[in-house]
């Protein structure tokens, strides 16, 4: 008897899953194996900021009860970092050395959050919200009422921001260029969301640039972050928040053309005819744009995986994006993003 | 998520190949743990091989509340090879751990890392732990301590106890292999420690022993040996087999300090007839073997029947027949203990239940030996033999020092008759060097002087009184023959067990109390004679009997049946491999569902 089909997966967020089952309903007998770094199965990463209201168990969020991967005959591969993709052997090289063979690739590897390289090497003192244990270090470290310091914003962060604030800590933000990331915002609109955020209870400091994080003095919040104008501000966490960069390092020797991300055509083929992208991690031909451009939000993302999916068994689909970047302000004075509709 | 626990029952498995240290990784973990008073339940699995590279598998349950078995599933599993851990994945529990070695540096096939077989219920935890045992100690040796120092950090389990334990293991070694040892422990602590815990809490508060207790790991074999000390063995003649060895080993190393003496023979005949030489003169003698070895002594345990000559013989038994599987346990040496040998030789035969039971088996062994003067097996199997447990050892040595019947007991008028008719139907027994003890003892029948008589009456008579002596034995003072567990009165289903199987009888017998059903179960310690009284009356109350075994034949069954005239159900295991407390847990529940309908 014939192997079946293996199609891998190389991302266990939004596009992987959406993949996942899709692949399953279409192709029942193949192999689907979903790779990711993390050790936790899929779960809602939206539901993040519940973390601060005292969610304490990763159960709590996941998208699928934990019999679904065998329902589904979804072998799921967690805490198994892909280092390299080699398009000519179809083969995965994880760093604990060992090697898979795939027939089909679908690389879902979504992004991570971008620190401006000036800020780099203070990476160590600032706390994250990327993921489930992120979170829970984050507001482990966190103070009864305390203050946190968030550099950017991004509509990750704010979203996080709202909860934090009804929950009762402060938050100060560092707004810059990707305070509405990825949203595009008029210049002349800027003062107006800035204002609604001041409305929403954030505390806006607004045109200063940080150049470093430092440990707090005895007596003081755990961490300062100190301007380029000598002026500083203290807080008990500092989170960054600069928007989102492709995971894309170890297709680097692929063979697939990259840009930023994985460079696909609207049927989100990349150039090497086994291996697809989707989500976060890839740059989609726009005829309309004359470019290549991401797609950010959940509707997008989940879509991508299925569009993908459907186009790795078979069939010739464009993806068409849901390009509603637009922001608003509600009739409380608060933000309202299409973002933050799930 | 990091509450603690109230009562902890927590069971790691760590597994690795021959050379990865594997069996000492959980030597100190074990021991660590009932240092800190936990309750600790520990079992090794080794290859057969005496060298080479092979499986290892060291299993530790460790509890606040008296557990009676390992579980089937652990908890956590740390990989040392994901070569031999692999197929032992299934083993841990939902939301369990494993624990693993996240950059080996050779290169793997598809399926050859441990985390392509990780279920989605369990939680991975990859460790480096080859690189933290050279940074610490600068070279990889240390990747069995460096697990510990994780195990130690991520359950938040105190470091020192393992530090004395580490220190206490390599005392005989340079000091250098201490301190190594514990930097590279340290080291993995400290990434233990402040790894994300994707799941438990830390563990509960050990419950101590009781002031002026303290509570010490013990194997089987090892608690055998305490009993003998502590009953004052005289001589021990052993020949090596598996899974004794160690009775003998231990012995050589302690007895000689205490004035006794230990001889290996030349093969298991000699050690019988040196035992039973040992035994006439009147000193404390024992000897231990395994099946093969036993069904060498058939022959002579038979002359000491004859000759009323007391002796002990431990027998930890292992998959059979013949060599059989040597590594392996099994129960299916009842029949050759009871009944093995010419003619109606009955003799005494004991199983203690657990580690504790070892204990004071072995000792009472030698009071019974010369109180009924006849021989005794004390029957135990691999499982017992090397299984760890937390023991309370007596404050008072519980043994009596002498129970033999002597010449002052010679009530006769004329020449002194060794094998005398009495109302215990035990005659006083002379020693050599006894004045005016001199008789004869010969494998003949034979008559009260112990000359050979064949004449029917007399071997009648003296058939007779060789049984009946034995009947006393049933009330021996201070000892448990048999006893019951769970619900009093009338039950559904109640448990017949022996030997080490009975610990997994119990877990399953309070699972199934726990679901409802009504239920005891009975350990039968005193095999032969059998108490029949004390299990009729058990099985009156039930309204069926499981016996489970680790044999084929259903050893205990048939000795239950056959005396009694009893139906029983009968669950047979011979996989190598102790019992399952589930599957005599199904049984329970079948058998409890038949009585309903
Ligand atoms: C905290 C947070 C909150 C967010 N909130 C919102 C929101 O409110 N609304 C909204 O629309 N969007 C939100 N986003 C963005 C949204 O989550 C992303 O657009 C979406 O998750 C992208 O999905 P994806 O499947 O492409 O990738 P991801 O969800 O990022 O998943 C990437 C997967 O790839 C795996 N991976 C990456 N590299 C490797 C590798 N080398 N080897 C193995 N595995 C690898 C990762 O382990 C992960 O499983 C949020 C993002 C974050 C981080």
């Amino acid at each position: 008897m014939a192997e079946p089909t293996h199609n891998v997966i190389i991302g266990n967020g939004s596009a992987g899953n959406g993949a996942a089952i899709t692949l399953r309903e279409r192709d029942p007998d193949s192999r689907i194996t979903i790779i990711t770094m993390g050790s936790l199965p899929f779960y809602n990463r939206y539901d993040l900021p519940r973390v601060f209201r005292g969610c304490d168990d990763w159960r709590e969020i996941l998208v699928h009860p934990l019999a679904y991967y065998d329902d589904n005959r979804i072998t799921l591969r967690r805490n198994s970092r892909v280092t390299d993709v080699d398009g000519r052997s179809r083969s995965i090289t994880f760093a604990h050395n060992e090697v898979m063979h795939y027939d089909q690739l679908l690389v879902c590897a979504g992004g991570r959050g971008y620190l401006p390289e000036e800020l780099s090497d203070y990476y160590g003192l600032m706390h994250g919200f990327h993921s489930f244990e992120a979170a829970i270090t984050t507001r482990r470290a966190l103070p009864e009422g305390g203050t946190v310091v968030m550099l950017g914003g991004d509509m990750i962060g704010l979203d996080l921001a709202r909860t934090l604030i009804d929950v009762g800590y402060r938050v100060a933000l560092l707004a810059n260029e990707y305070t509405f990331w990825p949203h595009r915002i008029d210049a002349d609109e800027r003062g107006g969301f800035i204002a609604a955020l001041e409305h929403m209870g954030i505390e806006v400091v607004d045109g200063m640039r940080p150049v470093a994080v430092e440990e707090g003095a005895a007596g003081t919040p755990a961490r300062r972050v100190v301007f380029d104008d000598g002026g500083s501000l203290d807080g008990d966490v500092v989170m960054p928040f600069y928007g989102l960069v492709p995971t894309a390092e170890f297709m680097l020797r692929s063979g697939v053309d990259i840009e930023r991300g994985l460079l696909v055509d609207p049927q989100l083929h990349t150039t090497d005819p086994h291996i697809w992208a989707a989500g976060d991690v890839c740059q989609i031909w726009s005829a309309a744009d004359n470019e290549y451009r991401f797609y950010y939000g959940w509707t997008n993302v989940r879509q991508m995986g299925e569009v993908a999916a459907r186009n790795v068994t078979g069939t010739n689909e464009p993806f068409e994006g849901v390009d509603d970047e637009r922001l608003h302000i509600g009739k409380d004075g608060h933000i309202l993003s299409p973002f933050w509709e799930h | 998520m990091a509450e603690q626990r109230e009562s902890t029952d927590i069971q790691f498995a760590v597994i690795g190949s021959a050379g990865d240290g594997t069996i000492a990784a959980g030597d100190i973990l074990k021991r660590a743990m009932a240092g800190l008073g936990y309750k600790v339940i520990a079992f090794d699995i080794y290859p057969a091989e005496i060298r080479g590279f092979g499986k290892c598998i060291s299993r530790v349950r460790v509890t606040t509340e008296q557990a009676y078995s390992l579980k089937r599933h652990s908890d956590v599993l740390v990989s040392l090879d994901d070569s031999y851990a692999i197929p032992h994945v299934g083993e841990v529990c939902d939301f369990g751990a494993v624990i693993y070695e996240a950059s080996p540096i050779a290169r793997q096939p598809e399926g050859g890392h441990i985390t392509a077989h990780i279920r989605p219920t369990q939680l991975p935890y990859g460790l480096n732990q080859r690189e933290i045992s050279e940074r610490a100690t600068n070279a990889a040796r240390s990747r069995n301590i460096v697990v510990l120092g994780y195990l130690a950090g991520l359950y938040d389990i105190d470091p020192q106890a393992f530090r004395d334990v580490i220190a206490d293991k390599f005392r005989s070694k340079a000091a250098i292999v201490t301190t190594s040892n514990t930097a590279a422990f340290d080291a993995a602590y400290e990434v233990g420690k402040t790894v994300f815990k994707l799941d438990q809490g830390s563990l509960g508060e050990p419950v101590h022993a009781r002031e002026g207790e303290t509570a010490t790991m013990m194997t089987g074999n090892g608690a055998i040996v305490r009993g003998c000390m502590d009953a004052g063995l005289d001589t021990f003649f052993g020949y090596p087999i598996t899974p004794a060895t160690t009775i003998l080993e231990r012995l050589a190393a302690e007895l000689p300090k205490h004035g006794g003496r230990v001889l290996q023979t030349e093969d298991e005949i000699s050690a019988i007839s040196a035992t039973i030489g040992a035994g006439y003169t009147g000193a404390r003698a024992a000897t231990a073997t395994s099946g093969p070895g036993l069904a060498l002594m058939a022959e002579m345990l038979g002359l000491g029947v004859m000759g009323e000559i007391p002796s002990v013989v431990f027998v930890s038994q292992r998959g059979g027949p013949s060599t059989g599987l040597p590594t392996k346990t099994e129960q299916s040496d009842l029949n050759i203990a009871v009944f093995g040998g010419a003619g109606d030789a009955q003799r005494i035969v004991l199983a203690p239940t657990n580690v504790d039971g070892c204990y004071r088996t072995a000792g009472k062994a030698f009071e019974m030996a010369e109180k009924y003067q006849t021989p005794v097996v004390v029957l135990l199997d691999l499982y017992l033999s090397n299984r760890y447990e937390t023991v309370v050892p007596p404050a008072k040595n519980p043994f009596a020092p002498s129970m033999n019947k002597g010449l002052d007991a010679w009530r006769g008028e004329g020449a002194y008759q060794r094998y005398q008719k009495t109302d215990d139907h035990v005659s006083p027994r002379a020693v050599p060097g006894d004045e005016g003890g001199m008789h004869t003892v010969t494998g003949l029948e034979h008559s009260e002087f112990g000359k050979p008589s064949d004449l029917p009456e007399n071997h009648m008579a003296m058939s007779a009184k060789r049984h009946e002596k034995l009947k006393a034995a049933l009330t021996h003072p201070d000892f448990t023959i048999c006893k019951r567990f769970g619900d009093e009165g009338p039950v559904d289903v109640g448990i017949l067990g022996w030997g080490s199987t009975f610990g997994e009888i119990l877990e399953a017998m309070f699972a199934a109390q726990a679901a409802g059903i009504r239920c005891s179960a009975m350990k039968v310690v005193m095999l032969s004679p059998l108490p029949e009284q004390q299990i009729v009356s058990f099985m009156d109350d039930c309204g069926a009997v499981l016996v489970p075994e680790l044999n084929y034949e259903g050893q205990l069954a048939n000795l239950i049946s056959g005396a009694l005239g009893r139906p029983v159900t009968r669950l047979n295991r011979v996989t190598g491999a102790p019992m399952q407390v589930e599957e005599i847990l199904a049984e329970i529940r079948r058998l409890a569902q038949a009585k309903a309908a």
